[in-house]
């Protein structure tokens, strides 16, 4: 809380989120999509729409490759012989 | 065979629209008429540039320091410039030398002493997460913006009601 008190925008780093970095995913998948969606649609109908559905694919793209990865490091390497 | 392949848009190659995509995102295709096109660029890419200096502070556009982050975040255009500027003036006006030299002895000895001016100044430097995060937003709206950048030297005219054909050069 003190972190946050002393945080001048634009200047200091935001401190508070050290510890809950994973939820920058968010803003930033959503800028990509706006920007991807904007420059690739023909027609820009239904636009929100798209860089919602977009900006879910990214999110649940990463939460896939997270449990992968944490299911490879966690089951599979201990599986490893350990070489003598 | 050969029938059967639609007819493609003629691609335009417009420098000037590259550059002015460069100077400030999204201007790019505001000038090739595609207003509404260029505003959701804008919009994108300043979110992403806005919220990596929320996040990470004016640390996260540093040339001297992050210099291969820097080559992706100068494709913002004139803002990572200004903001790589400001960094240089206000944050970075200690010297981070700590090493055995005599300057660097000297800058641990004003540290150990709990130099005011030194602690603050070291406040402001983005460390770990943080850091990372807010330097990778800026880098990605660089990068995104090459490929505006990229989009708009070869133009591809898009069927659609926002674009004044006529503003075109062909």
């Amino acid at each position: 809380m003190t972190a946050l008190l002393a945080y001048i925008p634009f200047l200091d780093p935001i401190n508070f989120f050290h510890d809950w970095w994973y939820l920058l995913l968010l803003p930033l998948s959503f800028g990509l999509s706006v920007i991807y969606k904007a420059m690739r649609m023909p027609k820009l109908v239904r636009f929100w729409r798209e860089v919602t559905v977009m900006t879910v694919q990214i999110v649940v793209g990463m939460i896939a490759l997270a449990i992968g990865v944490s299911l490879f490091v966690q089951v599979v390497i201990p599986m490893i012989p350990v070489m003598p | 065979m050969a029938a059967s392949r639609p007819n493609r848009p003629e691609r335009i190659f417009s420098p000037s629209a590259a550059i002015f995509a460069w100077l400030w995102p999204g201007l790019g295709y505001i000038t090739l008429g595609e207003r509404r096109r260029g505003f959701l660029v804008m919009f994108g890419l300043l979110f992403l540039f806005v919220c990596g200096l929320l996040i990470g502070g004016l640390d996260c556009v540093d040339k001297k320091n992050d210099k291969l982050w820097f080559l992706a975040q100068g494709f913002c255009g004139p803002i990572a410039f200004v903001a790589d500027f400001a960094n240089q003036k206000i944050v970075q006006t200690v010297p981070m030398d700590f090493t055995p030299s005599a300057a660097g002895q000297a800058n641990r000895a004003r540290y150990e002493q709990g130099d005011p001016e030194m602690l603050r100044q070291l406040g402001r430097v983005g460390l770990g997460r943080v850091n990372n995060i807010g330097t990778l937003y800026i880098a990605l709206a660089g990068l995104m913006n090459l490929v505006v950048i990229l989009d708009v030297l070869y133009y591809t005219p898009r069927p659609g009601p926002e674009r004044r054909r006529s503003e075109v050069k062909r």
